[in-house]
């Protein structure tokens, strides 16, 4: 610890920077780690009771235990929509859904909407994990850098080359490069593997949102 | 039109909190096996050979490699022992012996081999006579403080347990520091409190002043971990606690309790 403790001011800021990086960093790891795993689970569990279902109101009275997944939005959304849908066609000529697709659209567009901001709930907060995994080698770089000038600096002050006085500067210098690795290794990794797993979800939600319009439209043409 | 609260964003603050706990956790972890396990560096020692000194048959050949043809009674001789005036390898040590190398007048490129074994007796003799010139001061300083009232801890009389068992761990101190000692500052210091147990062991190093540089409070520490194999243990079997600031011509005792 001493090797911290005895490093410059600058080196001292560019280490109290990339533990911050580090911790929200973690923070973000730990929160979107569970919020994917949740968004996992449910989708999985409300797919195989979709499919169970026979009617789209049983689903919809159900539709709240699986709040965590990102395709029951997309399953209300469609809903909705289609309900305003039936109500006005309902209202207008009383021949309910029978040739008019145009009220299929106003489902797809809804769906399209919901899926959206699905996407963007779940990649939230995944900007930062880019950001630290790209800059804080660079800024421990920076912090080496600047450790190994004042180094140099007391060696040419002091008139002395040999190891006991040059080696401890420049230990204390690589310290915020290393840091700066511990840093951006994990985030690196973790947005790999966020990145993965949220293209996973939004191929579901476009199969389910092809799924259900298919379904929507089968009805319609059967009335 | 999305009715979607998003309620998995307070978790978002639990998350925080974890991380930072987890950060923490690893910190003092890292801290905790730091004085678990102390670092052990293993320093090489550095040797620094003036070529100027070397013994040459021949100056001018400008060699010191031994002849094949010549195994003469010259190039067995030592090094001219003189010029290395000063006894530990401190950095002011060293720096004195360049000046004085330096100043001597390069030899004359007519030199004789008669001549320089001349040179080179000349040279022996001069390095004998100071060394017994030392030897003798050594021994004068010795017999003036054989009884005088100043050894030991200040005020102690000379006589008192413990007086000799500080100049002891002084001196251990000293020899170790010699071997270890470098610092990257003008005038640094290391105030340092030691505790020795009854059986000898050091129990406990304080650093209790330093001038901040930390390449000497790494030579300290490295000089303590060296001298503390020769630790005795104090006199009455008694803990003992001394303290001792350290500076690069030597130790001076501080306190004593």
């Amino acid at each position: 610890m001493g090797i911290i403790t005895s490093a410059g001011i600058v080196v001292k800021l560019v280490l109290m920077l990339l533990l911050s990086f580090s911790v929200v960093s973690w923070g973000i790891i730990l929160f979107k780690f569970f919020q994917v795993q949740r968004a996992n689970g449910d989708s999985e569990r409300f797919m195989d009771f979709f499919w169970k279902s026979k009617r789209f109101d049983a689903i919809a009275s159900q539709v709240d235990r699986f709040a965590n997944s990102p395709l029951t939005v997309l399953f209300n959304e469609g809903y909705k929509e289609l309900k305003i849908v039936v109500e006005t066609d309902s209202k207008s000529d009383g021949s309910a859904l029978s040739t008019d697709l145009g009220g299929v659209e106003n489902v797809s567009r809804a769906l399209r909407r919901a899926t959206n901001s699905e996407i963007t709930r779940l990649e939230k907060y995944l900007t930062f994990l880019a950001t630290t995994g790209s800059t804080s080698p660079f800024i421990g770089l920076f912090g080496t850098v600047w450790g190994i000038m004042t180094a140099f600096e007391g060696i040419g002050k002091t008139g002395s080359a040999s190891l006991a006085v040059v080696a401890p500067g420049i230990a204390e210098a690589l310290i915020a490069t290393a840091i700066g690795l511990v840093a951006a290794i994990p985030a690196v990794m973790a947005y790999n593997h966020f990145q993965h797993k949220i293209r996973v979800l939004i191929n579901e939600m476009d199969s389910f949102t092809t799924e259900f319009l298919n379904i929507v439209q089968r009805n319609i043409a059967g009335k | 039109m999305i009715s979607r609260n998003p309620p998995i964003d307070t978790g978002m603050s639990v998350s925080f909190i974890a991380s930072a706990v987890i950060h923490l956790a690893v910190f003092l972890l890292l801290v905790w096996w730091g004085q678990l396990f102390p670092p052990q560096m293993t320093i090489q020692e550095t040797y620094y050979v003036d070529v100027v000194n070397l013994p040459t048959p021949n100056p001018q050949s400008g060699s010191s490699a031994q002849k094949p043809g010549k195994p003469g009674a010259e190039v067995s001789q030592p090094a001219p022992a003189p010029l290395m005036t000063a006894p530990p390898p401190s950095r002011t040590s060293l720096k004195t012996i360049t000046k004085e190398v330096k100043q001597t007048p390069p030899p004359a490129l007519a030199e004789t081999e008669a001549g320089f074994n001349e040179r080179m007796a000349k040279l022996e003799r001069r390095a004998e006579a100071r060394h017994e010139e030392a030897a003798l001061e050594k021994m004068r300083k010795t017999v003036k403080n054989s009884g005088s009232p100043k050894i030991g801890v200040p005020g102690a009389g000379g006589a008192e347990a413990g007086s000799r068992y500080t100049d002891y761990i002084k001196s251990r101190l000293e020899d170790a520091l010699k071997e270890t000692i470098s610092y990257s500052t003008k005038d640094p210091y290391v105030a340092v409190l030691l505790t020795i147990a009854a059986d000898g062991t050091l129990s406990r190093i304080r650093i209790v002043q330093s001038s901040g540089d930390a390449t000497f409070e790494l030579a300290v520490r490295r000089a303590i971990d060296l001298a503390k194999e020769k630790f005795t243990a104090p006199p009455n079997r008694t803990a003992y606690e001394n303290g001792f600031i350290f500076k690069p011509k030597g130790i001076s005792k501080s306190s004593s309790r």
